[in-house]
């Protein structure tokens, strides 16, 4: 009897392994409906954004961008700079005001070369954990050095921590995503 | 100028190279466990935190499979809380030199040494004499599985605010669930043969094997 174990227990996990993409797709859908619309998600970018899809990078105080080191600039989708926010405390880049987008990465890769490399994404792809950011407009987490351990790109998904990284990311209309330096 | 360092592996071939690793380690660490002589507890606590370890960081390439969970239940169950407590830390400190060191080592091995110690409260319900009943260990194993990443997963709470907890948490069962059929298999095919040993090279043996001896 507990021989069947030895090849049945193998099937088994060649089976839930095999299905793993599709069991993580289902519950990352399910959670992107956990997401809250909040409204305030879009406090202090540009109104005609309202209802569009929009991601920001803030840059860290020790590691500004040599671009976007005061306040934060409001690019459209074509490119232009709309104007620059000082109010919001942070520096940095927000693109915005695309509609359509439904996987985070697409969004991020398009959005992001709309500022023509200033915003350019450096990334690696783990087999199991999909893309894992390193660098984004020049700055590489390795060179964020402080008094602590380590530093990473860090995700928000409509102000909030995002529970799933930016290659299962699902979007809806109006989403906001943001990436700061987050330390551990 | 051949630069063998240089070869760039595939996922799979990396996959291979580790699982031949593995092999190539387990080997001859089977051999020695099976010629210690009888009551050496502490050579085989070493040998399977070794084991444990590397099959840890070889693994890595297979999401969350690796045979932690069910060597430490077995410790728990053959050598007692106390000592499954050590090696669950040790195993969990030394493989993540490699894999990584934070602040979830603290719960990795927080979260073994309840397995751990779970296995030596329930070990009477797994071993009737010295047979290991490998279908409870694998239903325990199967449960640990979950409760292990459940426990881990407090240390997201250190940037997540509480009331993102349980979508972080339903997030994570696909890799849950893959942890916990990992482990069926490892207690499937592992139980039986480590439980022998280990039975061998238990402080009990020892007790019943050394007066024997000092008598012929």
């Amino acid at each position: 009897m507990s021989d069947i174990i030895k090849p049945a227990s193998i099937i088994l996990l060649v089976i839930v392994v095999a299905s793993l993409p599709f069991l993580q797709d289902s519950v990352n859908d399910e959670a992107a409906k956990f997401v809250s619309d909040s409204e305030s998600s879009h406090d202090g970018l540009p109104t005609e954004w309202e209802d569009r899809q929009v991601i920001c990078i803030f840059f860290p105080e020790s590691n500004p961008h040599p671009e976007f080191s005061t306040g934060v600039t409001m690019i459209d989708p074509d490119g232009e700079t709309i104007g620059v926010n000082d109010a919001l405390n942070s520096t940095g880049a927000c693109v915005g005001g695309f509609e359509g987008y439904e996987h985070g990465m697409d969004f991020m890769m398009d959005a992001t070369r709309v500022a023509g490399g200033l915003l350019s994404v450096g990334y690696t792809m783990d087999p199991n954990w999909g893309p894992f950011v390193h660098t984004i407009g020049g700055l590489n987490v390795n060179e964020v050095q402080g008094d602590f351990n380590g530093a990473y790109w860090s995700l928000s998904h409509n102000g909030e921590y995002s529970m799933v990284g930016i290659g299962d990311l699902t979007m809806s209309q109006g989403d906001v995503i943001s990436w700061d330096i987050a330390t551990w | 100028m051949i630069d063998a360092h240089a070869v760039v592996l595939s996922p799979i071939e990396a996959l291979f190279l580790n699982l031949s690793l593995l092999c190539i380690v387990a080997w001859p660490m089977w051999i020695a466990g099976k010629s210690l002589r009888p009551g050496n507890d502490l050579a085989m606590l070493a040998l399977l935190a070794l084991f444990a370890t590397s099959g840890r960081i070889l693994l890595d390439p297979l999401p969350n499979i690796q045979p932690v969970t069910v060597v430490v239940l077995l410790v728990g169950i053959h050598y007692g809380a106390s000592r499954s407590v050590a090696f669950a830390s040790v195993v969990a400190i030394s493989s993540n030199l490699v894999l990584g060191h934070g602040i979830w080592t603290l719960y990795q091995a927080l979260a073994w040494s309840l397995v751990g110690i779970t296995g030596s409260l329930l070990s009477g319900m797994f071993l009737n004499g010295t047979a290991i009943s490998i279908r409870r260990v694998g239903a325990v194993a199967f449960v640990a599985g979950f409760a292990f990443d459940w426990v881990v997963s407090i240390s997201a709470l250190h940037s997540i605010p509480l009331e993102s907890f349980p979508v972080y948490l339903m997030v994570g069962l696909p890799f849950d669930l893959v942890h916990a059929t990992g482990n069926l298999v490892f207690a499937a095919w592992l139980s039986g043969p480590l439980s022998e040993i280990m039975t061998r090279n238990s402080p009990q043996s020892r007790a019943v094997v050394e007066p024997v001896k000092t008598v012929s």
